[in-house]
């Protein structure tokens, strides 16, 4: 089984918390999902296989040409937050006063 | 009048003025205020609609769409709390075709927090429930587009399909659900999932609709790189095509006669027994349909490849979830802290669960094990797919084992049932195939789905195949008669 440690530091990367018997599902969830996994790994030659990251070879792709286009006003990017200051979006301070 | 009435009929209502288009928009959002309590299909219903002049057959036809398409000046908030408050400030290119087509949009409706889910139990605005019977789920994850239409709301909904998401709620709701090639439709302004694997789809009552629909949608857009160039065919135009000497295969560890003789389960028996005897219909009208052989190993391998991708490309896309630019913003006094808590928050369990799963996946040490054999596998079952499709023109299958669940049912997760029938759908999003579901027989008065499947950029004869079976199945355009409202 997974240690409870080492999920708590995938959260953290992912930043969020998770409370304690959420973990112990996710740690069953993991057993699940490991075993279901160890079956491709008994796959005869899987290894040789090309990996594919995308559903079939699409020769219609057509790079656009690189414009600089304006798609927001500073106006409808402000309308998401509440958190403002003059015309930007207003975030606590991050760099520390000592450095 | 108006309810459960499709897209053609509406249309002959309107072009006839026996009603207007300012009535049926009224009509279909009344329907749902007064179904919304018990099914919960919506997260938004909109009162008021600009109507657009438009010679486009959609021209006045109500419709919903997921909420997780972005929808200028209208809440979209994908079901998660951490999208709570999100209006957003553009429009999707689905929305923006279908306004500028003047179909009016009733309302956003409920999906499993951010299309993650195949219940349709997730989202932060409660549990969508069945038409036909609502201690039963409809399944997800567009769980309140296929509710809706399943209801007779509306004529058709939109909806995302990753895994299986329109086309699972489809059979459960006894509607037609149509997930065109990869690239058919654009996804701009669809929230991203799993990039490599999502689709745009379409919920309905009849394969007609969904082919009119997906004419109006269809097309190359410089805004979402990987769509397909347009084709100059109309698919509405195609239905009618002589299906004579087409060939199907079913696989036999999917739905074989025999595969599922010793089974205790009455309805799988069920499910197995009418499809076959579908099939046998579909022999009488001149299909030839024949039964092949799929490694085991590679099917029960299907659904764990499946989730490692999916939850691994999860994890990248929902990274701008952070609360800063747009959403609740998290207490705290450092950026860290603001965007911990936000995340904290927002996000439920079962989300956390599948990004965690995603991480561990991608971690320099799991990768080869876990993400690249995934990727391996999805190759093995495509390239084997696609060999079969040089000699079928589809592959044919129950959507389920079974009806749609009830709310406490559990699955067994390792059972080779669960990994091959209950999950055989997301080969038509790893191959980027059409692939449609039509509803093919009631069991225990619960519609029950089948689902074709064909080559990449084949839409039009996949969409032709499911309207000649269609007609053999005597359901088409059925909604779910419940409720005490006559509009």
């Amino acid at each position: 089984m997974i240690d409870k440690e080492k999920l708590e530091e995938y959260a953290s990367k992912l930043m969020f918390k998770m409370k304690d018997e959420e973990y112990k599902t996710l740690q069953e969830e993991f057993e699940i999902i490991l075993k279901q996994m160890e079956l491709i790994g008994k796959i005869p030659n899987i290894e040789k296989v090309e990996p594919m990251t995308f559903p079939f070879k699409n020769t219609d792709v057509n790079l656009r040409e690189d414009e600089i286009l304006d798609y927001l006003t500073v106006g409808e990017v402000l309308e998401n937050t509440k958190h403002q200051i003059d015309d930007q979006v207003k975030v606590p301070k991050v760099v520390d006063e000592d450095v | 009048m108006y309810r459960g009435k499709n897209i053609t009929k509406i249309r002959e209502l309107l072009d006839k003025k026996v009603i207007t288009k300012e009535e049926v928009f009224e009509k279909a959002t009344s329907l749902a205020h007064y179904f919304q309590d018990e099914y919960n299909s919506f997260v938004t219903i909109l009162d008021k609609v600009k109507i657009k002049d438009s010679d486009s057959l959609l021209s006045g036809i109500p419709y919903a769409l997921k909420d997780n398409f972005s929808t200028r000046g209208i809440l979209t908030t994908a079901s998660s709390n951490i999208l709570k408050d999100y209006v957003p400030v553009y429009d999707a290119t689905v929305y923006k075709k279908l306004k500028k087509a003047g179909a009016t949009l009733v309302g956003k409706t409920v999906l499993d927090e951010l299309a993650m889910g195949g219940t349709g139990t997730t989202a932060h605005t409660g549990v969508v429930r069945n038409p036909w019977d609502k201690e039963r789920m409809i399944g997800g994850s567009s769980a309140g587009s296929a509710a809706c239409v399943a209801l007779g709301i509306v004529p058709f909904a939109i909806g995302s399909d990753t895994g299986d998401s329109v086309r699972k709620p489809a059979g459960f709701g006894g509607i037609v659900g149509f997930k065109p090639t990869y690239g058919r439709i654009s996804r701009y302004g669809l929230f991203a999932f799993a990039s490599s694997l999502d689709h745009v789809a379409i919920c309905s009552r009849n394969v007609r609709d969904a082919a009119l629909v997906t004419d109006i949608l269809k097309g190359q857009d410089p805004l979402d790189m990987v769509t397909l160039k347009s084709e100059n065919v109309k698919y509405v135009d195609t239905l009618n095509d002589d299906i004579k000497g087409k060939k199907l295969f079913y696989i036999k560890e999917v739905c074989g006669k025999d595969f599922y003789k010793d089974t205790n389960d009455l309805v799988l028996k069920k499910v197995i027994t009418t499809f076959h005897d579908m099939l046998d219909k579909c022999r009488d009208k001149g299909f030839i349909i024949e039964e092949v052989s799929i490694d085991m190993d590679l099917l029960t391998a299907l659904y764990p490849a499946y989730m490692c991708i999916s939850c691994a490309e999860a994890t990248s896309n929902n990274a701008n979830l952070t609360g800063i630019q747009f959403g609740p913003r998290g207490v705290g006094n450092t950026i860290e802290e603001i965007i911990f808590n936000a995340r904290t928050e927002g996000f439920s369990e079962l989300i956390k669960r599948r990004f965690v799963l995603g991480s561990y996946i991608l971690q320099k040490e799991n990768q080869e094990k876990l993400y690249l054999n995934a990727c391996r596998v999805r190759r093995l079952i495509v390239d084997k797919i696609t060999e079969l499709f040089e000699e079928y023109d589809g592959m044919i299958a129950p959507c389920s084992g079974g009806v749609a669940p009830t709310f406490d049912s559990r699955s067994e997760k390792l059972s080779a049932r669960y990994l091959i029938l209950e999950n055989h759908m997301v080969m038509g999003n790893f191959g980027g195939f059409p692939s449609i579901t039509i509803p093919y027989t009631m069991i225990d008065k619960l519609p029950v789905g089948l689902n074709i499947t064909g080559r990449v950029k084949d839409d039009a004869l996949i969409l032709n195949i499911a309207q000649k079976i269609e007609e053999l199945t005597g359901l088409k355009d059925i909604y779910a008669k419940v409720g005490e409202i006559d509009v």
